[in-house]
C-alpha cells in the first residue's frame, strides 16, 4: 500500500501542473457567452507531447492515467481527456482523439462537435470510427461540453478488438475521475471566493456553516479521488462501480453548496463556476447515475440474491 | 501508488485472523454485546490479552526491549482492524498498545516505565483516560480539575466525565491542571494515578452504548506522590499531542461496518430481500462509504509509517469513517429493523451501539470539519 506517487508519476504530474498554469488553461469567457471553452491548442500541446498516452508508460500506468483526468477535469477549459487517457492507449492507439463515446444513440454526444473519431461501446463489442466536422451537427446545450449528434451520413464503423466489459469500465472510472476533478475545479474555485468575499463584516469563509459543508465536500472530492486510483489500479468490476456510483452521488449536494455559497456571482457566464458544475451536472446520469452504479456495485460484490 | 498489499502485511494479517478463530470461544457474540467496557468484556480481555502477548501479536510494533517485535506501522495498523472487526477483544487494553504504552516509553521516568510498561505487554494493565469534564468536552483545554503541589505530593480535586473503562481501571492517564486558567494549555499536566487512591469515586452512567462504558469519575482531596507526574508540568498539551499522533485515524471503525453490511445483506438474501434494487443500490452505498473511509484511512496510516505529518488528511478521514459507520447501521434500521431487538443479531446491535458514538468520540464530527476547514481548505477561523 503505497500512496506517494514514484519518481516518475512525480516528474510527470511537476511536468503537468506548469502546463496547466500555463495560458491556454485558464479562465476566459466564450465568444457570444458560449458555455464551454473548448482549448484546441492547450489540447494540442497535451497530445504532441504524449500526455494522453501515459496509460501505456510501464512506469506511469493507468492510475496516473486516472490521476491526470483528474487534475485536467479540474480546469475551466474543456478538454478530451478522459477516453483518450483511460481507453485509448490500451485499446486504440492508433485512432486520431479527440474521442466522442456514444453511450445511448438517442442523447446528444459530449465532445461529438470536435472529435475525430467516435466509439461505440456495447454488450456485443465495441465498434470505432473516423468522423469528419460535416457528419456531426452541433447541439445547444447546458451542459459545459461542446454536444453534437451524428447527421444521417452512413459511418464506415470498424470492429475493435477489445473486451467490451474491460472497455466499459475503464470508460466508468475515467467518467468517475473526470467528474471527480470537474468538483474539485468548482470548490477550488468557491474556496477562494469565500476567503475574499466579505459579508458583515468577516469573510464569507469564516461561517461555520459554509466550512462544515465545504470540508464534507473536500472529504467527498478526496475519497473519490482515492477509490478512482484503486480502481484504475484493480480493475476489478466492484471498485469501478463503487468509484463513480461515490462520485455521482456525492455530487448532487456539492453541486448544490458550490452555487449556494458562491451566491448570484455563480449565476453568471462571467464567472467560470458554471464550467465545473454543468460538466457534473451532466456526469451524474452516465453509464445509470448513482443508483445504477451504486445497484451495480452491490449485485457485482455480493450477487443478485 | 499502488494500492496491493504486501506478501508479508497478507501473511502478516492470515495470522491474526488464524488466532482469532482458534481463542475467541464459541460464546464470544454474548461477551461482546455487552461492550468494550462492560464488565464483561474487561474480565475476558484479562484472560484473552495475554494470549495474544504469548502469540506475540499484543505489542508487535512495540521495540524489542518493551516485549515487541519492532513490527511496521501498517502491520500494528492490520492488528487493529482485525481486532476491532472481531468486536475489540483487548477491551480497554487497545489504548495501552496503542498510545499509553508508547507514550510512557517517550516521556515517562525510567521508575514509571518499569512499573507499568511490562504489565501493559503480558496484556494484564487496564487503564481509563481521564481527559474530558462537564465544562471541558470538545474544548479540552478548558478543563478545571486542579492538581496542587503539597511537600512531595501532589492534591487533586475536580472530576471527569464519559470516562470509559473507569469502573474496573487501575490507573488513569489523568490531565489535571497545575497553573492558569481554564482555557490555558501550558497550565495542564499528566498524572499517572492508581484508581485505588483514597478520595476518588466512580459512578457509572447508564448510556446508549453498552454497559459499563462510560462514568463520572471525582477527585476530592486524592494525594498522590509526586513521582506520578508524567513529565513536567504544563508539558501535557505537546504529550497528549504525540500521543494521540498515533491514534490519529482513530479505531478503524470501518472494517466492523464492512463486515457488518455483509452479514446484514447476507441475511437480506436469505429472506429473500435482497432482489428489490432499492435494497441492493443502499447496500452498495454504505459499501462505498465503507471503502472511501478505508482509503482515505490508508492514505493516513502510509503517511505514518513514512514518517509523515497526515495533518488534515487524519481529519477527512475521521469525517469518511463516521458517514461509513452511519450509513451501514442506517441500511441495517432501514431492511433489518428486527436484528436490533430481542434475540437479533448481536455483532449489528454491537456495530449500531458503537456507531452512535463514532462522531461523538475523540473529537466530534463537527470539530473534524473545522479542523478540515482550516488546516486543508485554508479558510479563515471561525468568527463567533
Amino acid at each position: 500500500m503505497r500512496f506517494q506517487p514514484n519518481e516518475d508519476q512525480s516528474t510527470f504530474f511537476t511536468v503537468l501542473e506548469q502546463m496547466m498554469g500555463s495560458g491556454g488553461a485558464g479562465w476566459r469567457a466564450g465568444e457570444d457567452w458560449v458555455r464551454f471553452d473548448w482549448s484546441a491548442e492547450f489540447d494540442q500541446l497535451l497530445e504532441e507531447n504524449g500526455f494522453f498516452d501515459c496509460a501505456a508508460e510501464e512506469d506511469l500506468g493507468a492510475v496516473a492515467a486516472a490521476d491526470m483526468v483528474f487534475c485536467l477535469a479540474s480546469l475551466p477549459v474543456t478538454l478530451e481527456c478522459a477516453a483518450s487517457s483511460l481507453l485509448r492507449p490500451q485499446f486504440f492507439p492508433h485512432l486520431p482523439r479527440p474521442l466522442a463515446v456514444i453511450e445511448d444513440e438517442a442523447s446528444a454526444v459530449r465532445f461529438l462537435p470536435v472529435a475525430r473519431s467516435i466509439l461505440h461501446i456495447g454488450e456485443d463489442g465495441v465498434r470505432a470510427a473516423l468522423i469528419e466536422p460535416m457528419m456531426v451537427e452541433p447541439v445547444e446545450s447546458i451542459f459545459a461540453y461542446p454536444m453534437g449528434v451524428l447527421r444521417d451520413a452512413p459511418i464506415q464503423w470498424m470492429k475493435i478488438d477489445a473486451d467490451p466489459h474491460l472497455v466499459s469500465e475503464n470508460w466508468r472510472i475515467a467518467i468517475a475521475a473526470e467528474l471527480a476533478g470537474a468538483l474539485k475545479g468548482g470548490l477550488e474555485s468557491v474556496l477562494a471566493h469565500v476567503r475574499d468575499r466579505k459579508q458583515f463584516g468577516r469573510p464569507l469563509g469564516s461561517f461555520q456553516t459554509i466550512q462544515h459543508r465545504l470540508a464534507g465536500a473536500a472529504s467527498s472530492i478526496e475519497a473519490a479521488r482515492l477509490l478512482v486510483l484503486k480502481a484504475a489500479q484493480s480493475l476489478d468490476p466492484v471498485d469501478s462501480a463503487t468509484a463513480l456510483g461515490y462520485v455521482q452521488d456525492a455530487s448532487t449536494d456539492i453541486v448544490y453548496d458550490l452555487h449556494q455559497f458562491m451566491g448570484a456571482m455563480g449565476l453568471t457566464l462571467e464567472h467560470p463556476l458554471h464550467r465545473w458544475t454543468y460538466r457534473a451536472r451532466l456526469l451524474r446520469s452516465s453509464l445509470g447515475g448513482a443508483l445504477g452504479n451504486m445497484q451495480l456495485a452491490s449485485v457485482r460484490r455480493w450477487g443478485e440474491a | 501508488m499502488d494500492f496491493g498489499w504486501t506478501d508479508r502485511d497478507q501473511a502478516f494479517r492470515a495470522r491474526v485472523r488464524d488466532f482469532l478463530a482458534q481463542e475467541l470461544p464459541s460464546d464470544w457474540d454474548e461477551i461482546r454485546r455487552h461492550g468494550p467496557g462492560s464488565k464483561e468484556q474487561t474480565e475476558f480481555s484479562l484472560e484473552f490479552c495475554p494470549k495474544l502477548a504469548s502469540a506475540r501479536l499484543l505489542v508487535p510494533h512495540w521495540p524489542t526491549a518493551w516485549g515487541g517485535g519492532e513490527l511496521s506501522t501498517w502491520e500494528h495498523f492490520i492488528l487493529g482492524e482485525e481486532m476491532w472487526a472481531a468486536g475489540e477483544p483487548r477491551g480497554a487494553q487497545y489504548m495501552n498498545v496503542n498510545w499509553i504504552g508508547p507514550t510512557l516509553m517517550r516521556f515517562g521516568s525510567e521508575e514509571q516505565r518499569r512499573a507499568f510498561i511490562p504489565q501493559m505487554a503480558a496484556g494484564a494493565a487496564i487503564w481509563c483516560q481521564g481527559f474530558s469534564e462537564p465544562d471541558a468536552g470538545s474544548d479540552l483545554a478548558a478543563l478545571r480539575t486542579r492538581a496542587v503541589l503539597d511537600g512531595d505530593h501532589y492534591v487533586i480535586n475536580g472530576s471527569k466525565i464519559w470516562t470509559s473503562y473507569a469502573g474496573l481501571a487501575e490507573h488513569c492517564f489523568l490531565l489535571a491542571r497545575t497553573a492558569g486558567a481554564p482555557g490555558d494549555k501550558s497550565g495542564i499536566t499528566i498524572f499517572l494515578v492508581p484508581m485505588s487512591t483514597d478520595g476518588i469515586e466512580v459512578r457509572s452512567i447508564p448510556s446508549l452504548i453498552g454497559h459499563g462504558d462510560i462514568h463520572e469519575t471525582f477527585f476530592t482531596d486524592v494525594r498522590i506522590p509526586a513521582t506520578s507526574r508524567l513529565g513536567g508540568e504544563g508539558e501535557a498539551w505537546s504529550i497528549i499531542t504525540y500521543s494521540l499522533a498515533n491514534e490519529r485515524v482513530g479505531i478503524p471503525r470501518y472494517e466492523l461496518s464492512s463486515r457488518v453490511l455483509g452479514d446484514m445483506v447476507a441475511a437480506l438474501k436469505q429472506r429473500g430481500q435482497f432482489r428489490d434494487s432499492a435494497v441492493q443500490a443502499r447496500a452498495g452505498a454504505a459499501h462505498a462509504a465503507c471503502e472511501a473511509a478505508r482509503l482515505l484511512v490508508y492514505r493516513v496510516v502510509d503517511q505514518l509509517a513514512n514518517g509523515r505529518d497526515p495533518d488534515a488528511d487524519a481529519n477527512i478521514a475521521r469525517v469518511a469513517v463516521i458517514r461509513a459507520d452511519h450509513a451501514v447501521t442506517d441500511f441495517g434500521l432501514d431492511f433489518l429493523p428486527d436484528t436490533f431487538s430481542g434475540t437479533g443479531h448481536p455483532a449489528h446491535l454491537a456495530h449500531h451501539e458503537r456507531a452512535i458514538v463514532a462522531g461523538i468520540a475523540a473529537g466530534a464530527a463537527e470539530i473534524q470539519l473545522s479542523l478540515v476547514a482550516r488546516r486543508h481548505l485554508d479558510l479563515p477561523r471561525e468568527a463567533c
